[in-house]
């Protein structure tokens, strides 16, 4: 049995309102960290608990300029571009 | 008085209330369930009941028990009658075109923790492998999954640490957020005993609770917080155990990542939370938090119970971590009568969250975007598996409101009634195409479905139950299901109905794909249950009959030791303002249960017929509010009405009521901030205004005045 | 520790709580039995296949010995101890059978039937009934006119369970039943002598009462007085 991927209509998965909150939000918890951890686990914050449709749509709105969101939520979102920081089979919280 | 007329069969089975999970005997006279005794073997409960396991069973036999599967093309359409076949086939038809028409991803599913692990499992199978995406979530989203989030990235495990008769060897006892005596009764008589064998006892709730204070048992530290100041105050609790070195560093150099607890040693060690400064903030004496404090770290036996008290905040899973911290810091984790443990609501919340019934994780909690993981499963399955992320119930309904969520099925819930932020539910459910609704009654979700599968109630089926200690035991048929169908078979049958081929002869059979999938459960089977009476995972090689007490050498994590978060406190946004001076918390009475879909079909809402609104003296004067007076509570996201009743339990500024009742609807005025890691709806803190008013509007005196007065 | 409450068995009834002490051998009737220090005489004659007639214990609850129908012989003691407040003791030989025991059960069961329904003595299968029925007690010398308890009235107030205070022996098993196991403390003795009676709260219909409707004192009722409404037909079902 094969499924197919298909996105249908490209329209935003949710209102950007909400996505930008959340992010904001989980900047809030990773602020104590120092910066590359901080980051580090905002990215995997949103890669391990985020469907990829709401990643793109916080993504587009950092392309766009992102200014409703803390810059250390951007910092870690760009994380998600970078393919260096794909490790396999860890998706947690930052580790020491 | 004649003399009674004695039960001809009984079978052994599990309460589908709350998370205690208390063993039973069903006794029937011929097809009729006649009594329900508390089962003395059952491990759980020892013989013990509650008014709801014991009395509250006849639900079942409501006459509004819906008994044929309904559907129809238009929620504005009247339901019909039609044969399991056509609803099966009316409601895959429909899923299908919606798939074709709006992606893959356009539907979802969601299951419950009314529904036996069996069936849990059986649901994310329907979303991952039919569905073919991970639009799967379960109502542990709205109560508990700050809990395993909390204590995963802490203590290694999403689930409470001991067994409940480790209470019986505890020395301080601390309940966060939590009613035991109402919300978890058997419990709570088993905590009442070991109070008043001796052991102290410290409540952090922002209501005087009925395990604040009871007969021959009362708390010997009450922190009355102010709504949504947890984390500040468990931080606070932290402050003084750093500074006071009251932790057990021996424990933490042996046990947990020392770094860590360094650096969180640093964050809770600083001087912005110092009892003198987080007291004012959270409303309390700054020398009860040295108090709670001094009592935690001393012991010896230290144990911590939790409900939504703590999981339902905007910062629910880092008031979790926090509690996670405490544990470790004190060494109050690895043997008997210690731990961290949450109170699950629902029977089986715990197994909600470990059979896979989440957008993320598989059962056993293990990543989607796990490779090794997702193969296992697509070997068993014989599917391409989705490697993402799927939606969590609240941005179903986010997504669902934006156009891009087209479907649902929906197994055992009703969200209109339960879900925070009501307008909005009913938004998200009116733009859906197709709502596939498997319940026992109709409700208020029903209104917005298009299908409705009758479903069997936990009386009328096979499966197992996973309480809040993790112990599985049997569900046992008592009855024959009443619609025709366990519910395990409906699902599968809807399963086929879509097109994917796949037959159980029983839901054993399940538990042993299950067994096959899952690494804790790795042990599980209906054979050991039925031999030795119920098992605690992990059941695997290496503990055949389960695992009683978590921790014991090492933590589940990577490198087996305990780690700790960094918990600042970070207010919710959610505030009180000149517009909504008080503070809303809400809670549960033990003769109602959650949403009322059971109890209140029995004669249990003698004790409870309507949902009232607590409130202070003082603010009752000030907003000229006598005790009876009918009320409108408004807050930024709807208005109810409701009756007042003037009460000593909560503090000026804030008021509280229970939710049972579908009329009084209060989760119209509930907010719709949510946990920042997993959704989990801020129900605890709402800023509200709180008027009286002479009469109810028609809608919300029809369910009343049928009623008797509450006092 | 939780011996107590782990060592319960579904199809026996201990008569007190399973203990966890180190082993203590005894001899009950010439049977050699051993069980953990701090049990009871009336539990190790359970294990000992020996169960002794009681009304007032149950393994639920600690011993009470009120009932006086668990008495017992135990060589070199004086008089006849009630086995569930008795503790076993190293080399202790106990005799549960004699004629004496069974004089001295008989006057205790008569008396107790003395002031029980008549009518509802022959198809009763409460303990109460159980136990007259092994105890082979069909009547009493005692006649009809004396003082009784048969015009009490039926607290029939909870949707879910009937007082009938006629069948109460005033055992207190759902006095300590309440306190004990449910910790709640809503029921208990009013008065004194003859005139004791159970009560919840201060003498209120259950449902008026702190009565939590556990149903723990249901279940530990040895009578029938406290009885689940589902367990009938016709008028006391829905009281």
């Amino acid at each position: 049995m094969t499924l197919s991927y298909s996105q249908g209509a490209a329209m935003p998965v949710m209102a950007l309102d909400r996505i930008l909150l959340m992010a904001n939000q989980i900047g809030d918890f990773f602020a104590p960290y120092p910066p590359e951890r901080r980051a580090e686990g905002i990215r995997n914050h949103l890669r391990t608990y985020w469907d990829p449709r709401m990643r793109d749509e916080l993504l587009q709105y950092i392309d766009a300029g992102g200014a409703a969101l803390a810059p250390h939520v951007v910092a870690g979102a760009k994380l998600l571009q970078d393919e260096s920081h794909a490790k396999p089979g860890y998706y947690g919280p930052p580790k020491a | 008085m004649p003399n009674p007329i004695k039960p001809e069969k009984s079978v052994i089975t599990t309460c589908a209330y709350c998370g205690v999970g208390c063993g039973f005997k069903a006794e029937t006279r011929g097809e009729k369930i006649v009594r329900m005794i508390p089962w003395k073997e059952g491990k759980a409960n020892h013989g013990h009941s509650c008014i709801k396991g014991r009395f509250a069973y006849d639900y079942y036999n409501a006459p509004d028990r819906v008994l044929t599967p309904l559907i129809r093309s238009s929620i504005n359409d009247p339901w019909k009658s039609v044969s399991w076949q056509e609803a099966f086939d009316y409601a895959a038809s429909e899923f299908k075109r919606i798939q074709a028409k709006f992606g893959v991803k356009s539907i979802g599913a969601v299951s419950s923790s009314r529904c036996t692990n069996e069936e849990i499992f059986l649901t994310q199978k329907l979303a991952r492998a039919v569905l073919g995406n991970n639009n799967i979530d379960n109502c542990a989203r709205i109560c508990h999954s700050p809990t395993q989030f909390g204590l995963t990235n802490t203590i290694g495990a999403g689930a409470a640490s001991q067994h409940f008769d480790s209470i019986l060897q505890a020395d301080v006892i601390m309940v966060v957020g939590a009613n035991p005596t109402e919300g978890h009764p058997v419990f709570g008589s088993m905590m009442k005993r070991r109070i008043r064998e001796g052991a102290k006892l410290i409540v952090i709730d922002p209501r005087k609770t009925e395990t604040v204070e009871s007969a021959h048992c009362k708390a010997d530290v009450h922190l009355a917080i102010r709504p949504g100041t947890n984390v500040a105050i468990l931080d606070s609790i932290a402050h003084v155990i750093v500074r006071e070195k009251l932790y057990n560093e021996a424990f933490v150099r042996a046990r947990c990542e020392v770094k860590e607890f360094e650096n969180w040693m640093a964050l809770v060690g600083d001087d912005k939370y110092a009892p003198e400064l987080i007291g004012p903030i959270a409303n309390v004496d700054p020398a009860d938090i040295r108090k709670v404090a001094r009592m935690y770290a001393g012991g010896p036996n230290s144990t911590i119970y939790y409900g939504l008290g703590v999981t339902e905040h905007s910062q629910g899973s880092t008031g979790v971590m926090c509690l996670g911290n405490l544990g470790l810091s004190c060494g109050m984790l690895g043997r008997e009568g210690v731990g961290v443990n949450p109170l699950r609501g629902q029977g089986n919340v715990q197994g909600g969250s470990c059979l896979g019934s989440w957008p993320h994780v598989f059962s056993g909690y293990r990543f989607v975007t796990d490779y090794a993981t997702r193969s296992s499963f697509e070997a068993e399955w014989g599917v391409t598996l989705d490697a993402e992320p799927g939606l969590r119930l609240p941005n179903m309904l986010d997504a669902a409101v934006a156009g891009s969520f087209k479907g649902m099925y929906i197994m055992g819930e009703d969200p209109v009634q339960s879900d925070p932020n009501q307008h909005h539910v009913i938004a998200a459910m009116k733009s859906m195409e197709c709502v596939v609704l498997h319940d026992l009654f109709l409700n208020e979700t029903s209104k917005y479905a298009h299908v409705f599968f009758p479903g069997s109630s936990s009386l009328e089926k096979d499966g197992t139950f996973t309480n809040a200690e993790r112990r599985v035991s049997r569900v046992r048929k008592v009855i024959e299901p009443l619609a025709g169908l366990q519910d395990w078979e409906i699902t599968v049958k809807f399963m086929n109905a879509m097109g994917y081929n796949v037959s159980y002869s029983n839901p054993g059979e399940v538990l042993d794909e299950i067994a096959r999938l899952s690494p804790n459960y790795s042990g599980m089977s209906f054979a050991l249950i039925d031999r030795i009476g119920s098992a605690q995972w992990p059941c695997n090689v290496d503990a055949p009959e389960g695992t009683e007490v978590l921790h014991r050498e090492k933590f589940p994590r990577a490198n087996g030791l305990g780690t700790f978060m960094l918990t600042e406190y970070v207010p919710t946004s959610e505030r009180t303002s000149d517009r909504y001076p008080f503070l809303l918390t809400t809670g549960r009475i033990l003769t109602q249960y959650n949403v009322g879909t059971q109890t209140r079909r029995t004669p249990n809402s003698l004790w409870h017929p309507e949902d009232l609104l607590e409130i202070n003296e003082q603010d009752a004067v000030a907003c000229g509010v006598r005790d009876g007076d009918w009320v409108k509570m408004s807050s930024k996201f709807g208005q109810i009405e409701l009756r007042a009743r003037i009460s000593e339990r909560v503090n000026p500024g804030i008021v509280y009521t229970t939710f049972h009742h579908a009329k009084s609807k209060a989760n119209a005025v509930t907010s719709d901030l949510s946990d920042w890691a997993t959704n989990c709806p801020e129900y605890k803190v709402t800023a509200v205004d709180v008027v009286r008013i002479n009469a109810p509007t028609e809608d919300a005196s029809l369910d009343a005045e049928r009623l008797e007065p509450a006092e | 520790m939780w011996h107590e409450v782990r060592g319960l068995k579904d199809e026996v009834d201990f008569g007190t709580p399973p203990r966890d002490g180190p082993p203590v051998t005894l001899e009950i009737d010439g049977v050699m039995i051993t069980v953990p220090a701090g049990s009871s005489v009336m539990l190790a004659a359970t294990k000992a296949d020996r169960a002794i007639p009681k009304l007032c214990a149950t393994d639920m609850l600690e011993a009470f010995g009120s009932c006086r129908v668990c008495l017992v012989e135990i060589e070199g003691r004086n008089g006849f101890p009630a086995s569930c407040t008795t503790p076993v003791v190293e080399g202790m030989k106990v005799k549960t059978r004699s004629e004496t025991l069974k004089r001295l059960r008989k006057g205790v069961l008569g008396l107790y039937l003395s002031d029980f329904p008549q009518s509802e003595i022959p198809d009763g299968w409460s303990e109460f009934h159980e136990t007259l029925k092994a105890e082979g007690i069909t009547s009493h010398p005692y006649g009809e006119a004396g003082a009784n308890h048969f015009d009490a009235k039926v607290d029939d107030s909870n949707p879910y369970f009937l007082f009938d205070p006629t069948k109460c022996i005033v055992c207190s098993r759902c006095v300590r039943a309440c306190a004990e196991v449910q910790g709640t403390f809503a029921i208990t003795i009013d008065g004194r002598g003859f005139e004791s009676k159970v009560v919840a709260s201060q003498d209120q219909p259950f449902l008026q009462s702190e009565c939590v409707s556990c149903g723990a004192c249901v279940q530990a009722c040895p009578s029938h007085a406290l009885v689940e409404k589902s367990l009938f037909e016709g008028e006391y079902k829905n009281a």
